[in-house]
């Protein structure tokens, strides 16, 4: 039997002995699986970043809904999700509902990211304390984080990831957060919306990511902290007094939902104004820097050769722009004339901004704007009614016990730009939304209710925010709100300046809407 | 491929597949199983023919084509272990058939591919049985070395074959015990033995081992008591021991179709197994053929294939079997057992010699292109006449021209042994060895009146007249051909007796006393018929005298046909050695005959007076031209044969009555001579008769 060769003995020693042909077919299918697998993993563009986050195709960014501590490759993030991943943890199955909060998480600009740090770090503290100071009420609250994409560009992905998770074990009940007032955040919300769940706007403010506006309700659940464009423009005027012959509008053409809402309060506010408004037009990630600096340049001029009674610029635009304005005012011609630069809560994004060229604000130049919130909001002399200091000692009262375990550490913590202070609220007003939708007996709201109740928020049902008080109007649209003037420092940082009202007074003590 | 057995196609091929192939369900030489042909009950192959068909040869072939593929066993009844028991060993617990048993299970159990070994727990509790029957007055050493090895057919030689080894070891010191301790003998050692495969061993299959004898008749369903009876049924002998013989097949066949039951053995074993016995004619070989035919005919199935030699044609052991020709079972062997008949389960498969065209396959001898046909026209055929002849052409080269010096060639055996004459070689094969003596000189006789003339003259006197027919009808049985006109049908192994009678007495005077004995025998005032006899032998001692002057006087007169028949039988004559031109031996080598043919002597040649000159030398060239090309041993003259051709052609000039069969003589008998055939008869195939008596016994 000389020469008998390998393939002989597979012919022969192998397949023709049925017990070790199917051992072989064993062993190979395994050593064939296991070549696949291998292969596989070898090349497989592993485009998931975490449970539920992954890159789309084409992109790098890491978009979806992150269920586990993920910090979307930024470490200043890292330690608010972990506080938030323990409090998860915590919980039990089944005894929790999720809150997501939306916010653009991605997003490479400073501002945007010290933004999204302050919201996160003030929906967790609400969560915190809607777990563990609330007496025991139900249901307990999961915060998952959902990223739609530095510009929003995956919200569609998001979106269909959020409404696979209302059932099951998360039980999603609400998205709070949602960011800028952008087009696609504005298609995400609709989406939201029209799906049934629930959305709690925390720093949008543009008119047109509302209900009731022009008697129409396109958003059927959505509520909001911030009081809208309009109504920061009315307490603008009414704090400034601002009249048509001194005023000249500056704003971004074609603009995005927030500075057209904007442009519109403003304009209407100066209607008859013997100045032709000033339009800009930045690129469309408006975080970018564009080539507006030169527009801006011009538009600088224009204000130099206006009568010397004009002493107000009304600005419709976003913070970058903003920040390149303001810029441009300070090498201004006309140094000897004042200038007052009023424009809505973008203003709060250059408190801690590098690029803005501070000295420009001691040459005759304030930069004075609606801020969504403030710490210095509440003290001595503030109103009764519409807010109460006592409110913003509660939240204060939690960064303290946040910087150590076992709520914290949260990372470094900044009240000024007001966004921790409203994204607190927002996911308060969530929270409030979804423990008064509960049905007697039941621990758990269902779907449908949380957004029903946010009309009922009003009166005795208000939710006492940090940023003053929150009642509802039937839109879900925030009443008589608010409104902290600050005025940005030369030597950084910002200033309050006063509080004001878009009805031109705080708000009664019952705080209801008229209807 | 591995084909070194020609002619065997029918039983060895692959594609279309043979019918051992068909039978095991294996390709031989290879692991590839094949389709059943009879995948219920399978026939029984039982190979017939004479000695030196090559009956063992295909047995040791199949053997080595199966052999690590499937269990094989290879028995050779004739063996002397089965023909007696070991010296030590009493009759009464010892038979052929239980030795036969345990070697053919002790080779079955070898592991073969995909496959570990074969357990034989039935047949070793029986065996120790039978054994356990004889150690009445045995010391312990050797009831242990008896017992230990009835006990390796349990062993395993798997993973755990420490632990069998062990276990041997204690049955063997248990059973040595009971044996050697007080108590009733026998059943202590059974005791000990089922104990042991009941204690050792806790598997379904030995468990159903240990009580397989329960059905023994009479048992009670006891498995000791089955095994009681069955050793004292063996001790007592006669049919009692065939019955109790019976069963121990039966266990050795039991084990077997357990080994294959299930279903991981079914998923590990291809084929069946194969068990090869030879000569089963003889020793233990009728008991196994009996057991296994009488289960199968009874229902007890089987599914071991048995391939089994047997010499003759064994129509006394195997009367009812299904009898085929070898090229008629190469597709399908169509057999189909009688229910009635046992032996009817029995396939006889005759042997045939081989063609032509195998000879010269066999026969390689470049020197001499006409040695192969000239070895099969000397051998018919045979395989074992071919093989040695072309060994002795491989070992002297030098002599291959001539058979009859290949014959008395020395081969030297493939196996180390002393080398020896071809012609005794092949002998001690072919023929009884214990009647080669007597055969030697009957080979000569025709039949059995001049066998007893022979025996008469050259044989001692206790070979009587009755031995010379029991001679003659054990040639029969062992299958060679009973021919009229031969006292050895068979040419082949004639020729070589003849040889050996005249290379017997250095001046070949056995040789020449033998012929004489006949030349008397036969004496002149005989019927005219038997003359050629008379001139037959006196042709072989070189006297070609009266041959001619018969021939020269019959042809006016005698009918064509038969005149033909009587050369050819004269010229039959064996010439082994030369003569000189009286007829008496010549010392030196040389063959005259062709001389004379061609005519070279004629001129020296006295015509006797008042015949005609012409046709007396005319016939005597034609007696010595026949002589020579019809004589097997020489390797055929073509000049001889155109002479043959013109001699009969000018014969036939002068018989117009016999013209045609002459003249058809003219052109066959040369031809067939060339062509290393026996000359054909010339009469037309119609036109057969008596004649074939002696155109057989033309060699």
């Amino acid at each position: 039997m000389a020469g008998r060769g390998v393939g002989t003995w597979l012919r022969e020693g192998v397949w023709e002995i049925p017990l070790r042909r199917y051992l072989a077919l064993l062993v190979t299918a395994a050593v064939l699986a296991g070549l696949v697998v291998g292969v596989r993993v070898v090349l497989h563009d592993d485009r998931s970043c975490a449970p539920g986050v992954a890159r789309p195709e084409g992109s790098d960014e890491c978009v979806g809904v992150a269920t586990t501590a993920f910090d979307f490759g930024h470490p200043q993030l890292r330690d608010t999700v972990q506080a938030i991943a323990r409090e998860n943890a915590r919980l039990k199955p089944g005894s929790y509902v999720t809150v997501a909060v939306m916010l653009p998480y991605t997003s490479t600009a400073t501002a945007n990211l010290a933004d999204i740090e302050h919201e996160l770090q003030g929906a967790y503290l609400a969560q915190y304390q809607a777990n563990h100071d609330s007496n025991g009420q139900s249901p307990v609250i999961r915060l998952v984080l959902a990223n739609p994409g530095a510009t929003s560009q995956y919200w569609q992905r998001m979106v269909t990831q959020l409404a696979g998770m209302t059932g099951g074990t998360d039980r999603l009940r609400a998205v709070a957060g949602v960011g800028q007032s952008t087009d696609n955040n504005k298609k995400a919300v609709k989406e939201l919306t029209r799906l049934g769940i629930p959305v709690v706007g925390s720093s949008i403010t543009a008119d047109d990511l509302a209900n009731g506006q022009g008697g129409k309700d396109p958003y059927p659940g959505l509520a909001r902290v911030s009081p809208t464009n309009t109504d920061e423009a009315r307490a603008l005027a009414s704090f400034a007094k601002v009249s048509a012959g001194r005023a000249l509008l500056v704003y971004d053409k074609p603009g995005d939902p927030y500075t057209r809402t904007l442009q519109t309060s403003f304009a209407a506010l100066i209607k008859g104004s013997p100045y032709e408004p000033q339009p800009f037009t930045p690129p469309a990630d408006r975080s970018q820097e564009g080539t507006t600096a030169n527009t801006f340049r011009q538009i600088t001029n224009l204000v130099c050769d206006t009568s010397r009674t004009t002493d107000t610029i009304l600005f419709a635009g976003r913070h970058t722009q903003l920040r390149q304005f303001i810029n441009a005012l300070g090498g201004r011609g006309c140094q000897d004339r004042r200038f007052t630069v009023l424009t809505g809560d973008e203003g709060s994004y250059l408190t801690g901004e590098k690029k803005l060229d501070r000295s420009a604000l001691g040459h005759n130049l304030s930069v004075r704007y609606t801020a969504l919130a403030h710490p210095d909001a509440w003290g001595t002399g503030s109103p009764r009614t519409g807010g109460s200091a006592a409110d913003m000692a509660t939240l204060t009262g939690l960064l303290k016990s946040a910087e150590k375990a076992p709520v914290g550490p949260i990372g470094t913590v900044a009240l000024e730009d007001g966004q921790l202070i409203i994204a607190y609220d927002a996911m308060r007003l969530a929270v409030h939304g979804i423990r008064e939708a509960v049905p007697e007996g039941k621990s758990v709201p269902a779907l449908a209710d949380v957004g029903l109740q946010w009309p009922q928020v009003k009166g005795s049902l208000r939710v006492d925010g940090a940023s003053g008080w929150i009642c509802l109007d039937a839109h879900g649209n925030p009443y008589d709100k608010a409104v902290p003037i600050v005025e940005l420092r030369a030597e950084g940082g910002s200033r309050f300046v006063r509080i004001a009202w878009p009805e031109g007074k705080p708000p009664s003590g019952e705080c209801l809407p008229p209807s | 491929m591995h084909r070194r057995l020609h002619g065997r196609g029918a039983l060895f091929d692959v594609e279309p597949a043979g019918l051992v192939p068909r039978l095991v369900g294996l390709r031989p030489y290879q692991h590839r199983a094949l389709p059943f042909e009879h995948p219920g009950e399978l026939p029984f192959v039982v190979l017939t023919g004479a000695r030196g068909l090559g009956k063992s040869a295909v047995l040791a072939e199949l053997r080595d084509a199966y052999k690590g593929h499937t269990p094989v066993a290879l028995v050779d009844c004739a063996d002397e272990q089965f023909a007696a028991p070991p010296p030590e060993r009493p009759a009464a617990s010892w038979s052929p058939l239980a030795q036969a048993l345990l070697v053919v299970a002790e080779q079955l159990a070898e592991p073969v591919t995909g496959a570990g070994r074969i357990t034989f727990p039935r047949l070793m509790s029986g065996l120790v049985a039978v054994a356990a029957g004889g150690w009445g007055d045995a010391d312990s050493e050797r009831i242990r070395r008896e017992v230990e090895r009835i006990l390796l057919l349990n062993e395993s030689g798997s993973w755990i074959s420490g632990f069998a080894g062990r276990w041997a070891g204690k049955v063997a010191a248990k059973v040595v015990a009971a044996a050697t301790g007080t108590g009733p003998l026998v059943s202590g050692a059974i005791e000990a033995t089922l104990e042991s495969i009941a204690e050792g061993f806790s598997s379904r299959r030995h468990q159903k081992a240990s009580v397989w004898y329960r059905t023994y008749p009479n048992a009670g369903g006891h498995a000791q008591r089955g095994l009681i009876l069955l050793s004292g049924h063996f001790r007592a002998g006669g049919t009692s021991r065939e019955h109790a013989e019976r069963y121990l097949v039966r266990a050795l066949l039991a084990d077997l179709t357990e080994a294959y039951a299930g279903v991981l053995p079914r998923m590990q074993r291809l084929g069946r197994p194969l068990v090869l016995a030879d000569n089963v004619q003889t020793g233990p070989g009728p008991g196994l053929v009996e057991a296994v035919l009488r289960d199968r005919a009874e229902g007890i199935a089987d599914q071991v294939a048995f391939v089994a030699g047997l010499r003759g044609d064994g129509r006394e052991l195997l009367r009812g079997g299904s009898r085929r020709e070898l090229a008629g079972v190469a597709r399908r062997s169509e057999w189909t057992p009688d229910p009635a008949v046992p032996s009817s389960r029995a396939l006889l498969v005759a042997l045939p010699p081989l063609t032509p065209d195998d000879t010269l396959h066999l026969v390689a001898a470049p020197a001499a292109p006409q040695l192969p046909h000239a070895v099969h026209r000397l051998t018919g055929g045979n395989p074992l006449g071919i093989a040695l002849l072309a060994e002795a052409a491989a070992q002297h080269p030098e002599r291959a021209g001539s058979l009859g010096g290949l014959l008395t060639a020395d081969v030297q055996p493939v196996e180390d042994g002393p080398a020896a004459p071809a012609y005794l070689r092949l002998l001690d094969r072919l023929v009884p060895a214990d009647r080669l003596d007597e055969l030697t000189v009957l080979a000569a006789a025709h039949d059995h009146d001049s066998a007893c003339a022979l025996a008469a003259a050259l044989l001692p006197d206790d070979f009587g007249p009755a031995d010379v027919r029991a001679l003659q009808n054990r040639l029969a049985r062992e299958g060679l051909p009973a021919v009229p006109g031969q006292f050895v049908g068979d040419p082949f192994v004639r020729t070589l007796l003849l040889l050996r009678l005249h290379l017997r007495d250095a001046d070949h005077s056995g040789w020449r006393t033998a012929h004489e004995t006949l030349i008397a025998y036969y004496t002149e005032d005989r019927p005219d018929g038997q003359a050629r006899f008379r001139l037959h032998h006196q042709l072989a001692l070189g006297q070609s005298g009266p041959a001619v002057a018969h021939l020269r006087d019959g042809f006016p007169v005698l009918d064509t046909r038969s005149w033909l028949h009587t050369l050819r039988f004269i010229a039959s004559a064996p010439y082994f050695h030369a003569h000189d031109a009286e007829g008496r031996d010549f010392t030196g080598q040389g063959d005259r005959r062709a001389a004379v043919a061609l005519g070279r002597t004629d001129a020296q040649q006295r015509v006797p007076g008042g015949v005609d000159g012409v046709l007396h030398l005319r016939i005597r060239r034609l007696l010595h031209a026949v002589w020579l090309l019809t004589d097997p041993l020489v390797l055929p003259d073509p000049k001889v044969g155109d002479r043959l051709r013109f001699e009969l052609e000018q014969l036939s000039n002068l018989r117009p009555a016999g013209n045609a069969l002459l003249w058809r003589a003219s052109r066959d008998w040369p031809a067939a001579a060339l062509a290393g055939r026996p000359p054909a008869d010339p009469e037309d195939d119609d036109e057969r008769d008596e004649g074939d008596d002696e155109r057989s016994g033309v060699a």
